[in-house]
């Protein structure tokens, strides 16, 4: 069974957060099943089983009718952030082996003197020096010391070590003393898994790789016994469908590969709910879009442009959402691996609202997460918070959480909100929208950062809401950022469980090749690439793409010499941009298509360009796409087996209008024949979030079943 | 009169420092060096009409009072004729900034023809001229020694590029296209920032940008006053020593006398001795500015740093003090006086808040340049700058734990620099970065060990200009915490050719030769002997601590059934 999808048939999504998982089932007419339930932490795959089997025996599907299962998992992050991965062993250059503990230095908190950075995931005694170094060129300096392999392979062998890691200074340049000690190791510790830091995507920093490789050795008997057990499970159900993968770069692929490259799918819920809603922009033809995604606790925006979003060569795993943290880095573990450039920021329907002790309103970045949770869920929390807010501005149903069992107690909420505001001598309405709103400029903040980091102005964007509280912010968070267009789509607040579901089979494969353009021969250019290249095109065989299935693009990482960040070009034929290479030093056509276009992205995103300046090479890059034979995404997408409590018309808060009574109803009574649009203040109530329409936009709903909203006048 | 509604002004807070931490963001991305990024070396801010700081987004902490000052030079200078679309620039430490490389811009905004806003934007620049790349020459005596001194000056005049000034930077720099590069960078952020703080000014109306921005501070100031309150009352003196000033003469004494009361707290530094010369003592702003980041750290996290957290904070010090030298004192390596004001002042706080902190940090506030010419693989030749510095080593022990080994340090929150990065851009093969065993300060809390950096020099005629110190001063213990091990660098360890090289020097290396690196250890807290046995023989088994320095210090014997264990 290749990973190629049947057409037809059942498709199903799943998606495991750390409190819920979500399941998505649709089929060959685009209409959507889903069902959300607890998650289980002590073996998240039985919690898959049990949903899949309800599900499945609610719509009364045969397993064998299941033609794709994708999943995507906290399963890696979470292993990390509750250090409960494997005992891992690092073998590494002579004078290094404290490079992975040393770090970078970095703190997210400038002036908190208490800060401590993790603990590193390999302890000292099992961090081993080898003799043998490799110069920046490739050149070596000294043998690699192969006999001393052999005492450090026993030393592992009864320290109780499941898993190596294997990095050795500038084997990003070339691997082969990193190489040789790995088959060395591998031959003398067949048991063991073992990883080295050139198998992965290989590129400068010696601690960043390293700590790329240990990460992987940390996570991949964890990664490797949880796809098993799930495929087990799978098997039984009598699901034939291959289990694939969504990985943090936007690709899927088969569990079996991400076992090994665990790295690989660290963002997996969250890159779901990117690709989903870039895909899903460009059938629309949405142009720039801010994919908006709001749950309980963080919010994340990522940028689209005509469906593309950007991959950043980088992420750090562990370290939580925190404002800044993108720039001063050091939070979490460093992953040198393609993941969508997602930032995000502490805010969700959990952050707490509280008086600053002078006066002031605060809110978060202190949150109550799932437990206890707002006040109005009756599970202990004693302080107001975002969705509190949302409650008392009226925004979300007085009486239950929509397509859940939980009664809520909106009194308690009123109450709350009523001793904040008199301690800030407000009324209690207008603190509740201080909140609201409080909160969207934290959250802005992601979004600018996404868009400054881009040069590009918010203002020109559609905002495309997605998670269970993005649709209740979206128009409000639009309007504080100067948007005029938000799009929410169907099953919104299960979207990335959706979402995966439009992905390809993606690898993305990098070679780090760092050298001045003046000083580099295309043919050697070629090489490399045509070495990247042939590996891209055996992955995809073995999964059963072959010939024009096999969609391939080369990149190129260019920076001016000296520059820190380089940006990555496309050459426009492929493959084939190295055709005729020849051994000239940068005289190939190639070398002036890369220049160019280097030179145009710099000023596009930077406002200047400096053509007179030397170009420095820094890594390549090959993503290598399986065609699929059918479209991934579904020509509508109608909702099936919702239950949502009966509309019933509210009141409800909105800042600069103050109390309006607001339409309430399900989706499928939007009006869907194009240019008539309904006026707010509308409120959407479905089975997995809400959205909020205010005064003063209007909205309609397309032939793909998305809510439009437009700011009019 | 305009009437101050509580979450307008949370809102308006959100939008300036969003808009100051996304200024620089976007210097990251744009500037050329390296430097630029692994530093962090740049801060950005928001001030009003009158020059208050109003909101500050920055990467160093050592920045959080030093815009105040720069600006207040700046419109000294200018006066009244400050217009729409100008842009000011000064690096004159005799005008109010702190050292040459950090040029300060700052960009009036107007609306409807009244000014309503200063954006501001600081970034360290790699070199500037002066006798030595880099321009942070330890030993230098006068200010024209250390390279382009400029004055303030209008880099835009009315919208309109001053072509000049650019070529006087340019011609006065070894790099003339990085610095020229990052000071576009610096330009374009400046800009962006400039627009969307006039575009907030513009929606809200002049007059109720002002209130508002006056009330930031006004409430800053009334969390600071409410923070400090809760402090304390008392008053403590702490001294401590810098080896030398960089020139041959030392050890240098700091002392300050900190005195909390009531919700003020005051700084006394008068007891610092007086200038002796060099380049590593530092202007009465700079010192100002490191005593607010010391005691911002006992400061919550709310607290918005702007004009109003200083208000609460009374700084005193002598003119001609070490800490306050005169014109035309050189201050190029100003920074390393920083981390000893720092030091001083967290050493006071110690003592008035026991229990509450640690003992000192550790490092040799290293900082080295290498510069010279190498051959590429083609023949031709290539100058190579290598700057890089590496200040901290790790915490200091305690007040309920150890010193984290390698944990990161704030006061410049400076990255150290890769080796892989240094090795592709340099003729330098970095050949050892490793933690130093035995060397953190003893205690019932350890210190963070010290740090080895060794560098092997691949073409001859490399000058290496290094700035460090704690070689006799070294990291203070606290409450019967011994210190850490001091600093040392050597040339060619191990060979018959090995020297003893002082903290601070300019010389020359040839193909082959080695420069090895100790950077001091962090204090320990509490006495040893109420250290956890478990935390030596973690110690022990990780080999951050030998047997015989467990035995000698801690009286450590392994158990007798447990041979491993000492092995």
């Amino acid at each position: 069974m290749t990973a190629q999808a049947r057409t037809g048939g059942y498709r199903l999504g799943v998606d495991i957060g750390g409190t819920f998982t979500d399941i998505v089932v649709i089929d060959a007419h685009g209409t959507v099943f889903s069902k959300k339930l607890l998650s289980t932490p002590h073996d998240y795959s039985e919690g898959i089983e049990a949903g899949v089997r309800d599900l499945l025996a609610e719509l009364g599907v045969p397993a064998g009718d299941i033609v794709e299962f994708v999943h995507a998992t906290t399963v890696a992050t979470n292993t990390i952030i509750e250090r409960k991965g494997a005992r891992v062993a690092l073998v590494t250059t002579e004078g290094f082996r404290d490079v992975l503990e040393i770090a970078r230095f970095r703190t997210p908190r400038l002036y908190d003197i208490r800060y401590r950075k993790h603990d590193p995931l390999v302890s000292r005694e099992l961090r081993f020096e080898v003799a043998g170094r490799l110069g920046a060129d490739g050149e070596e300096v000294s043998p690699l010391d192969e006999a001393a392999l052999d005492g450090i392979a026993e030393a592992i062998r009864t320290s109780g070590v499941e898993s190596v890691a294997v990095t050795f200074i500038n084997a990003h340049v070339d691997p082969r003393h990193e190489a040789r000690a790995a088959a060395l190791l591998r031959e003398r510790l067949p048991g063991l898994m073992i990883t080295a830091s050139s198998e992965l995507v290989p590129q400068q920093g010696e601690y960043e790789r390293t700590s790329t490789t240990v990460v992987n050795a940390y996570l991949r008997p964890i990664v490797t016994a949880y796809v098993r057990s799930l495929q087990r499970r799978l098997d039984h159900m009598g699901i034939t469908a291959p289990l694939m993968i969504m990985q943090s770069s936007g690709g899927i692929a088969p569990a079996a590969l991400v076992a090994d490259q665990p790295i690989t799918i660290i963002e997996s819920g969250p890159a779901a709910g990117v690709l989903g809603s870039a895909r899903l922009s460009r059938h629309l033809d949405l142009g720039d879009v801010l994919v908006f995604d709001m749950g309980g606790t963080t919010a994340k925006a990522t940028l689209t442009e005509a469906g593309d979003y950007t991959v950043s060569p980088e992420t750090e795993v562990g370290g939580g959402p925190m404002l800044g943290a993108r720039m001063v880095r050091g939070a979490g573990y460093p992953v040198q691996v393609p993941t969508i450039d997602i930032a995000e920021v502490g805010a969700g329907g959990g952050s707490l609202a509280a008086n600053d002790g002078a006066g002031g309103l605060l809110v978060g970045p202190r949150s109550a997460g799932s437990t206890p949770g707002p006040i109005a869920y009756r599970r202990g929390g004693t302080q107001p918070t975002v969705t509190d807010a949302n409650l008392v501005l009226g925004y979300l149903n007085p009486g239950v959480l929509v397509g859940g069992e939980l009664t809520l107690d909106t009194d308690a909420a009123r109450r709350a909100f009523g001793d904040l505001a008199a301690s800030l001598r407000l009324e209690a309405t207008e603190t509740a929208e201080g909140v609201h709103r409080i909160a969207n400029a934290t959250m802005l903040r992601a979004i600018r950062s996404v868009s400054s980091e881009k040069g590009r102005d918010p203002s020109q964007f559609t905002l495309l809401a997605i998670g269970g509280n993005g649709p209740v912010h979206a128009c409000s968070l639009a309007e504080d950022a100067g948007m005029d267009k938000v799009v929410i789509p169907p099953v919104a607040g299960l979207f990335s469980a959706l979402g995966m579901l439009f992905a390809d089979v993606e690898h993305q494969l990098v070679a780090s090749f760092y050298r001045r353009f003046d000083e580099t021969r295309g043919s050697d250019l070629a090489e490399a690439t045509a070495g990247l290249v042939a590996r891209g095109r055996d992955l995809l065989a073995t999964q059963g793409f072959a010939g024009a299935a096999q969609d391939i693009r080369v990149l190129v990482d260019v920076k001016y010499a000296g520059q820190t960040a380089p940006l990555t070009v496309e050459l426009d034929a492929g493959p084939a941009a190295f055709e005729g290479a020849t051994p000239a030093v940068a005289a190939d056509p190639v070398f002036a298509e890369i220049a160019e276009k280097f030179h145009a992205l710099h000023d596009q995103t930077f406002g200047y360009a400096s053509p007179q300046e030397p170009l420095q090479f820094v890594a390549l890059r090959a993503i290598c796409r399986g065609v699929p034979e059918a479209p991934r995404m579904p020509g509508q997408c109608l909702r099936g087996n919702e239950k949502v409590p009966p509309a019933i018309d509210r009141e409800a808060h909105f800042a600069g209008h103050g109390w309006h009574r607001a339409q309430v109803l399900g989706r499928a009574a939007l009006p869907d024949a194009a240019g008539d649009w309904r006026p707010g203040p509308i409120i959407v109530e479905e089975y997995d979030t809400t959205c909020v329409i205010p005064p003063g936009w209007e909205a309609r709903r397309d032939g793909w079943n998305n809510i439009h909203a437009r700011r009019v006048g | 009169m305009t009437e101050i509604n509580p979450i307008r002004r949370e809102l308006l807070k959100n939008a300036l420092v969003t808009i100051a931490d996304n200024a620089l963001v976007m210097v990251t991305r744009t500037a050329r060096t390296a430097n630029v990024k692994n530093s962090m070396d740049f801060s950005s801010a928001i001030c009003t009409a009158a020059g208050a700081l109003a909101a500050q987004g920055m990467a160093v902490p050592v920045h959080l009072g030093v815009v105040m000052p720069a600006l207040k030079g700046c419109m000294d200078h200018f006066g009244a004729d400050i217009a729409e679309g100008d842009v000011l620039a000064s690096n004159d430490p005799y005008s109010g900034c702190s050292h040459l490389n950090d040029i300060f811009t700052f960009k009036p905004i107007h609306v409807d023809g009244r000014r309503v806003a200063f954006v501001s934007l600081v970034l360290h620049h790699t070199d500037l001229g002066g006798r030595v790349a880099g321009g942070n020459a330890a030993d230098s005596q006068e200010i024209w020694e250390e390279g382009l001194r400029i004055p303030p000056v209008k880099l835009r005049d009315a919208g309109r590029e001053n072509a000049a000034v650019f070529g006087i930077i340019a011609s006065n720099s070894r790099v003339p296209d990085r610095v020229i590069g990052d000071l576009r960078a610096q330009l374009a952020a400046l800009d962006e920032a400039g627009r969307e703080v006039e575009a907030i000014a513009r929606r809200m109306g002049a007059d109720a940008f002002d209130a508002y921005l006056a009330d930031l501070i006004r409430h800053a100031e009334e969390l600071t006053r409410g923070a400090i309150a809760a402090l304390p009352d008392g008053s403590v003196e702490f001294e401590e020593w810098n080896d030398d000033d960089g020139a041959g003469h030392g050890p240098i004494r700091l002392h300050c006398r900190l005195t909390k009361r009531g919700d003020e707290v005051e700084v006394d530094y008068s007891g610092t001795q007086d200038d002796t010369g060099g380049a590593v003592h530092c202007n009465w702003e700079f010192a100002v500015s490191c005593t607010y980041a010391a005691l911002r750290t006992v400061l919550p996290e709310e607290v918005p740093n702007n004009a109003g957290l200083y208000r609460p904070i009374k700084v005193i010090g002598r003119p001609g003090s070490f800490v306050s030298v005169q014109y035309p004192a050189a201050v190029g390596s100003r920074g390393q006086i920083g981390f000893r004001l720092r030091s001083i002042v967290l050493g006071a706080l110690a003592r008035l808040l026991p229990g509450r902190m640690p003992a000192c940090a550790g490092g040799s506030e290293f900082a080295i340049v290498a510069s010279g010419v190498q051959k590429t693989a083609e023949g031709a030749s290539r100058r190579f700058l290598h700057l890089e510095f590496h200040n901290n080593t790790g915490l200091g022990g305690g007040p309920d734990a150890d010193g984290q080994d390698a944990g990161p340090y704030c006061i410049g929150n400076l990255a150290n620099v890769p080796v892989e990065l240094i090795e592709s851009e340099n003729p330098i093969r970095v050949e050892r970065y490793a933690f130093i065993p035995d060397s953190g300060g003893d205690g019932q809390y350890r210190g963070a060990l010290g740090l080895r950096r060794d560098y092997r020099f691949l073409t001859d005629g490399v000058r290496v200009q290094v700035r460090s110190d704690r070689y006799t001063s070294r990291p203070w213990g606290i409450f019967g915490g011994g210190p850490g091990a001091g600093g040392r660098l050597v040339a060619n360890p191990g060979t018959a050719r090995e020297e003893a090289l002082s903290s601070k020097f300019i010389r020359g290396f040839g193909a082959g030769d080695v420069l090895s690196v100790t950077m001091a250890a962090a204090g320990g807290y509490g006495p040893a002997e109420q250290r956890d046995r478990a935390a030596i023989e973690a110690d022990i088994r990780q080999g951050k601590m030998t047997p015989a320095h467990a035995a000698r210090v801690y009286g450590y014997r392994a158990e007798a059934s447990d041979p491993e264990q000492a092995a």
